[in-house]
């Protein structure tokens, strides 16, 4: 054997897994060899002064903090939960759900992106911005019409008119008399209008629509997104009908109804 | 009775006062887990301390890793030891803390103070560099822990954890294998390398 084959025995012999041969061979070698002889000497005493290292004692109020930690956080993981479970588990299942959730999005949604039914102020192309351009003019137009009495009704409660797009503001002004004042709050509790107008809008441009209607006040358009939903083919034109019923709280606004 | 066979049944009745523990702890009993934690933290926090090198990190190291096994002690089956379990989330906390703590250059940072206290203290007055003691003379003392600490902190941390847990802590191969996943083949061969780089590092040091 030569030097390299003796000094690969050096780890099994610190650790005591030579035979009796072994150790005895490497014994002799190691009287006879200064190279082997140094190097074995001081792995054994690295090791040796690895074994002497101190230990300390760890800080009296560790086993206090932790149990402080622990009454603030939540005990246990759930009872499903198990420290067996792939790590990428969860992201799989996320990832999945979501395509799950895009998936069935894109069936039901009328629209041509998805998200803008859900979200209003979403924009087309998708590009966050805190203030969204202003659409075109031609966004929609206003006309007189009837009220249709089978018609869900959506209850707008308004803050403050003035907030809204101004040609919005304006055209729905001009079609209530006597005009509606900037903030219902003045208005005197007892006095009661209601005007019936008609909107036409094009089923791209009814996000921003609704937008500004939210700007106006508070406004439950669940029906206006069931009626939606219920026809998503036909999303080109919609009009919308709306009976302004002020009590000095209240402006109700009647229901979307799908365009011919 | 023999002595053998006392140790095993000191260590048998051990395991059976941990599994009673632990099993109350799994109940959410939290005097319970701060038994389990009186018997574990002084170990825990020396591989802690070895394997970071300072003591501020170590007792929050320490803190996490008692932490997470309290919140995970329901899988915890009782087919290992308590210790093993143990040190297997004390090995996985540790490496994620060694990640963040490279990414904020803190051994970094350390070794930069290590090397200006030698260039500065390793001198004699006459400007001579003292003479180096040879690996016999080598003996413990703060200065040597020192140093060995900061070799410790020089060589890479899968090579400290396996020296740690084996040189200094004294853990067999059987548990070490169980303690990483690997087999015991695989754990042996990274030791060797890991005494080898120790072995380097201090001589270098103690030049």
């Amino acid at each position: 054997m030569n030097c390299g084959n003796y000094q690969s025995q050096f780890n099994d012999y610190l650790d005591g897994d030579l035979s009796l041969r072994e150790r005895e061979e490497l014994q002799h070698h190691l009287k006879e060899c200064l190279p082997c002889y140094r190097k074995w000497s001081s792995l054994q005493k690295t090791q040796d002064i690895l074994h002497q290292l101190p230990a300390f004692d760890p800080p009296e109020h560790l086993s206090a903090v932790v149990m402080a930690r622990l009454k603030n956080r939540r005990l246990h993981r759930p009872p499903w939960f198990s420290a067996n479970l792939p790590r990428w588990l969860p992201l799989g299942v996320g990832a999945t759900l979501l395509f799950l959730i895009s998936v069935g999005l894109w069936q039901v949604m009328p629209s041509q992106y998805p998200w803008q039914s859900l979200f209003p102020s979403s924009r087309k192309n998708g590009a966050t911005t805190t203030r969204p351009a202003e659409p075109p003019k031609d966004n929609f137009t206003i006309r007189r019409g009837e009220p249709d009495s089978s018609a869900p009704v959506m209850v707008l409660r308004v803050k403050d008119f003035s907030r809204a797009d101004q040609e919005l503001q304006s055209m729905l002004r001009s079609f209530t008399r006597p005009p509606l004042p900037e903030r219902e709050s003045s208005r005197s509790p007892h006095s009661r209008s209601a005007r019936l107008i008609q909107l036409q809008v094009s089923g791209q441009r009814l996000p921003h629509l609704l937008r500004e209607l939210h700007k106006i006040g508070h406004l439950d358009q669940s029906q206006v997104e069931r009626q939606t939903l219920a026809n998503p083919g036909q999303q080109k034109q919609i009009s919308i009908r709306i009976v302004v019923v002020s009590n000095g709280s209240d402006v109700e606004i009647h229901q979307l109804r799908e365009g011919r | 009775m023999g002595t053998e066979s006392l140790a095993e049944h000191s260590s048998s009745a051990k395991r059976q006062e941990e599994q009673l523990l632990v099993d109350r702890c799994r109940r959410g009993d939290k005097e319970s887990f701060a038994q389990l934690m009186r018997l574990h933290e002084k170990q825990i926090y020396n591989f802690t301390y070895r394997m970071l090198g300072s003591e501020g990190e170590a007792e929050d190291l320490t803190q996490d890793i008692f932490i997470a096994a309290f919140r995970g002690i329901r899988s915890f089956r009782g087919e290992a030891k308590f210790s093993t379990w143990l040190y297997r989330i004390a090995l996985n906390q540790a490496r994620n803390r060694i990640k963040y703590l490279s990414r904020r250059n803190f051994f970094a940072r350390q070794r930069k103070r290590a090397d200006y206290r030698v260039n500065t203290v390793s001198e004699s007055p006459e400007g001579l560099p003292d003479s180096a003691p040879t690996p016999e003379q080598w003996t413990m003392t703060k200065d040597l822990a020192t140093q060995v600490q900061e070799c410790l902190n020089h060589i890479p941390p899968q090579a400290r954890q396996i020296l740690v847990l084996r040189d200094i802590q004294g853990f067999s191969y059987d548990e070490l294998s169980a303690m990483l996943s690997l087999k015991p083949g695989t754990v042996k061969s990274r030791l060797h390398r890991a005494r080898a780089a120790m072995r380097e590092c201090l001589i270098e040091k103690l030049k």
